[in-house]
């Protein structure tokens, strides 16, 4: 689709509300080209502002975004959305309610073969028969899957996804997700999707940015981003976690759960030691540190709280099946693979 | 659950209220239907067919045309900027706009003809270069200037809650902001547009004082003419059923180009588009384009109907004649707002015969207020032929004639032509009203009665006047109608003006005629204020 890609550039992005809220406080991120990044943030943290100013539909107060050489936003700079060719599906879709799939389809195209280009567009999503149709009589999965051709048929430069599937329900999603990857992945599109769904990000990600409070905080592939965040927001972003507050003493974090090497740190220096749940191994022992005060069933895994003599409590992951049961006393090791320290 | 029941409160009497109503609405139409269908061939159809019809018809088509495509510029430009533009008075000017409706064509056709005739000011100051306001370009204009409020306001609201993503999208997708424009906004307001200029042509082919002064004769001319001129019940009636058939031909055009499109988002959440400012020029453009209408439409009309008014004594009649007028209109608009009310609440019932009596009572308003009155004759002298003979032989007595029921018979007719437009807002009004509302009213110990004191009530009240004013105001301006019915040397305030004015005593027709808008004023602010603080969803028919 997109002919010879290019890498986006996001430089120092600022966008102000008001005197005090800034939407976007500097924001850096490079987009691969050819790939899918998943932009991941709780809602207020600025993504969908971001994703909105590289499609031009919302100014920049400070920075810049280029596509290769073309300076799309930059100082006294903003180029029109419509020159910028970017496809974008909105959250809720934004069909064009007058037109039918296939007039929706063809909007951004010109020329004499934009009905074919279309019509091959809807087809390749599965969409061909529903071509006269129009919006309100397409299912919800049918009408994201427009969309989204509509976004691609014009071959874009860059494909913004907002938020994509929130409308589906679970099983929906898990399906058009799949089905989102793959067309993109055929089309060679550059791509960001924005969403809250930490799940949903790794699924569907070659690169993974997170973003807080205005700032991308840390990018990188999904499991390295997953295994070794960078700070105690990132690592919550993610999914659960535990965290540890500890002092380092002779290279080393003493955590309640045992000792963490901190090669990175000096000795003196108070560290979060970040344990995911699965880390956390459980060995029955009659007289272990820890006694089992919940188990929870979350169907490929068990959910133990342990709690220690001193009322210290963690989470647990265990694989199913397991003969734990609540009041049994254990011991624990950690998986340093799902362990990682930051700086306080 | 039985649908009775989900409707909640009422259902039952309500649906007795409804069905009157429809009867009340439709029943004119039908018996025009009746007596043109059965009625003997008599020359005059034939003689009108060869000599004025033509005229008729092309004097119909093009005030229509002028009227609905003056109206749809000035509405959809003012609707789009109050929408979506930030500039200088534009909350104000979101509802007064909506005034212009209190002006009867008519009465800014007295004033405009007078500004613009030979000898009059504007022609006097511009040495005959401004042309003289008559014809059906005149009417079509008068037309324009004071019904462009209906395309306006379904316009405001329609731009006002378009969401902003289609018009992103299409940004997106290559097109520039005025294309973006033409692509997706104005296509998504095509039903709302399309539905208040079906009301404008509708109004402006109902219109007699208007045309009828300005010298373009329509089809109404025609009618109240076959009835007061030639005394022909049944060409009446089917001149009335032309007419009616023309107008079933607008709505039915209306709803056929919304086909399967819809003007909505299909799914999701709306993003409401914020409004842009507009720079200071610009912001004062905007301004100056808003004020051209109103100037035109309303301030000069009245303006110089005062200044005509002021140099002349007060018509004798005149007092008698206010007093009919307030009295017509004032229990035109109670009954109205009563009957919208009640088949309102069948409405909640969703019941098949709730829905078919408000569709039938809707009806009436497509019927111009000559057919309602040609109809409401046709039902009295009817029921009169029916009753005669019994009534003679039972009592020996003459049954006494019932078209001299006079203002009574009028005021069938108003509710014939008007009370379909207290039905609208009245269901909005309820709507917002959820069974969920009255549930939980019921759970927290409150009778059916308190429900509808204590909840209903204070949500509805306001929509509820509004229908009723809406009313009122339409009465007061109501012409042909009153024209065809009223009893003899029962005069209302459209009656002496249109009569004064005919006979070119201009000055005298000032006062009665200034008076109308005057009068309609206040209500009107009122319902102007309240459809700009809900939104159209609560606006006309």
């Amino acid at each position: 689709m997109t002919d010879t890609p290019t890498g986006l550039r996001i430089r120092g992005a600022q966008r102000h509300y008001s005197q005090d809220t800034a939407a976007l406080a500097g924001a850096d991120l490079d987009l691969a080209p050819g790939r899918t990044t998943a932009l991941l943030g709780p809602s207020g943290s600025g993504k969908s502002t971001l994703l909105r100013a590289i499609a031009g539909l919302e100014r920049l107060d400070g920075g810049e975004i280029r596509l290769g050489d073309t300076i799309w936003t930059g100082p006294g700079q903003h180029l029109a959305p419509e020159k910028r060719r970017v496809g974008m599906v909105f959250q809720d879709y934004a069909l064009f309610p007058h037109l039918t799939a296939l007039a929706n389809v063809a909007f951004g195209l010109k020329g004499p073969d934009a009905k074919a280009i279309a019509q091959a567009q809807l087809e390749a999503a599965e969409l061909g028969h529903k071509a006269n149709a129009y919006p309100h009589e397409l299912s919800g999965g049918e009408q994201q899957r427009v969309a989204l051709a509509r976004a691609l048929a014009p071959s874009p430069a860059i494909v913004l996804l907002d938020e994509p599937f929130s409308g589906l329900d679970r099983r929906l999603r898990q399906d058009l997700r799949d089905r989102t990857v793959d067309t993109l992945r055929q089309a060679g599109a550059t791509a960001l999707l924005v969403t809250h769904d930490a799940d949903e990000a790794m699924a569907v990600a070659d690169a993974l940015a997170l973003m807080d409070q205005g700032r991308v905080i840390q990018t990188g592939a999904p499991e390295e981003v997953w295994l070794h965040p960078k700070s105690v927001t990132a690592a919550r972003l993610l999914g659960d976690i535990e965290v540890i507050h500890a002092f380092v003493k002779a290279g080393a974090a003493d955590t309640p759960l045992g000792q963490i090497a901190t090669p990175d740190f000096k000795n003196g220096c108070t560290v979060y030691v970040l344990v995911r749940p699965q880390a956390i191994r459980l060995t029955p022992s009659p007289d272990g540190a820890f006694t089992i005060t919940r188990r929870r069933s979350a169907g490929t895994h068990l959910a133990f709280t342990i709690e220690d003599g001193a009322g210290q409590s963690f989470t647990t992951h265990t694989p199913v099946p397991s003969q734990l049961a609540v009041g049994d006393r254990v011991d624990v090791a950690l998986d340093e693979a799902f362990v990682t320290v930051v700086g306080a | 659950m039985s649908p009775a029941a989900q409707g909640g409160l009422l259902p039952d009497r309500a649906t007795g209220l409804a069905i009157l109503a429809a009867l009340v609405c439709a029943a004119p139409v039908f018996a025009v239907a009746w007596i043109a269908v059965t009625g003997e061939t008599g020359d005059y159809l034939v003689h009108l067919a060869r000599t004025r019809l033509p005229v008729y018809l092309m004097n119909s088509l093009f005030v229509g045309l002028i009227a609905a495509g003056g109206a749809g510029l000035i509405g959809t430009v003012l609707g789009w900027l109050v929408a979506r533009a930030e500039f200088p008075g534009r909350s104000v000017l979101s509802w007064v706009l909506i005034l212009p409706l209190a002006v009867p064509a008519y009465v800014a056709a007295y004033a405009w003809l007078d500004l613009s005739q030979a000898g009059g000011p504007l022609h006097n100051a511009t040495a005959g270069l401004f042309p003289t306001v008559r014809g059906a370009w005149g009417s079509g204009l008068m037309f324009a200037l004071v019904l462009y409020p209906y395309v306006y306001l379904l316009a405001r609201d329609t731009f006002t809650g378009q969401s902003a993503d289609a018009y992103h999208a299409a940004r997106t997708l290559g097109a520039g902001p005025v294309s973006a424009f033409l692509r997706t906004s104005l296509p998504m307001a095509r039903p709302a547009l399309a539905a208040g200029l079906a009301l404008v042509v509708m109004e402006s082919l109902a219109d007699y004082g208007t045309v009828s002064y300005l010298g373009a004769p329509t089809l109404s001319i025609g009618l109240v003419r076959a009835w007061s001129g030639a005394g022909s019940l049944v060409d009446a009636a089917r001149l009335s059923l032309i007419l009616v058939a023309v107008a079933l031909l607008i709505f039915g055009l209306e709803r056929a180009q919304r086909s399967r499109a819809r003007s909505h988002t299909a799914s999701g959440r709306h993003r409401p588009a914020p409004r842009f400012h507009l720079p200071r020029l610009q912001g004062l453009a905007a301004l100056a384009a808003c004020l051209a209408p109103l100037t035109l439409g309303l301030v000069i009309p009245l303006a110089r109907l005062g200044w005509l008014a002021l140099n002349e004594l007060p018509a004798p009649g005149l007092f008698a004649a206010s007093w009919h007028s307030l009295t017509l209109a004032t229990i035109s608009a109670v009954l109205a707002a009563g009957l919208g009310l009640s088949t309102a609440y069948a409405l909640r019932g969703r019941t098949v015969i709730a829905t078919a009596s408000a569709r039938a009572a809707g009806l009436g308003y497509a019927v111009p207020g000559a057919v309602a009155a040609v109809g409401v004759i046709a039902i009295l002298s009817g029921t009169q032929a029916l009753i005669d003979p019994a009534w003679e032989r039972l009592t020996g007595n003459v049954f006494p004639i019932l078209l001299t029921g006079g203002a009574a018979a009028l005021i069938f007719a108003y509710l014939s032509r008007f009370a379909a437009a207290a039905i609208g807002p009245s269901e909005a009004a309820l709507a917002r009203v959820t069974p969920a509302l009255d549930g939980a009213a019921r759970t927290l110990g409150a009778t059916r009665g308190e429900t509808v004191r204590r909840v209903h009530w204070p949500l509805i009240a306001a929509g509820i006047t509004s229908a009723g004013l809406l009313v009122f105001v339409e009465v007061l301006k109501e012409l042909p109608a009153t024209m065809i019915l009223r009893p003899f040397n029962y005069d209302t305030l459209a009656i002496i003006a249109h009569n004064y004015a005919s006979d070119e005593r201009l000055g005298e027709a000032a006062l009665p005629s200034l008076l109308i808008p005057l009068v309609a004023l206040l209500p009107m602010i009122f319902v102007a204020r309240y459809l700009s603080r809900t939104g159209s969803s609560s606006g006309t028919a």
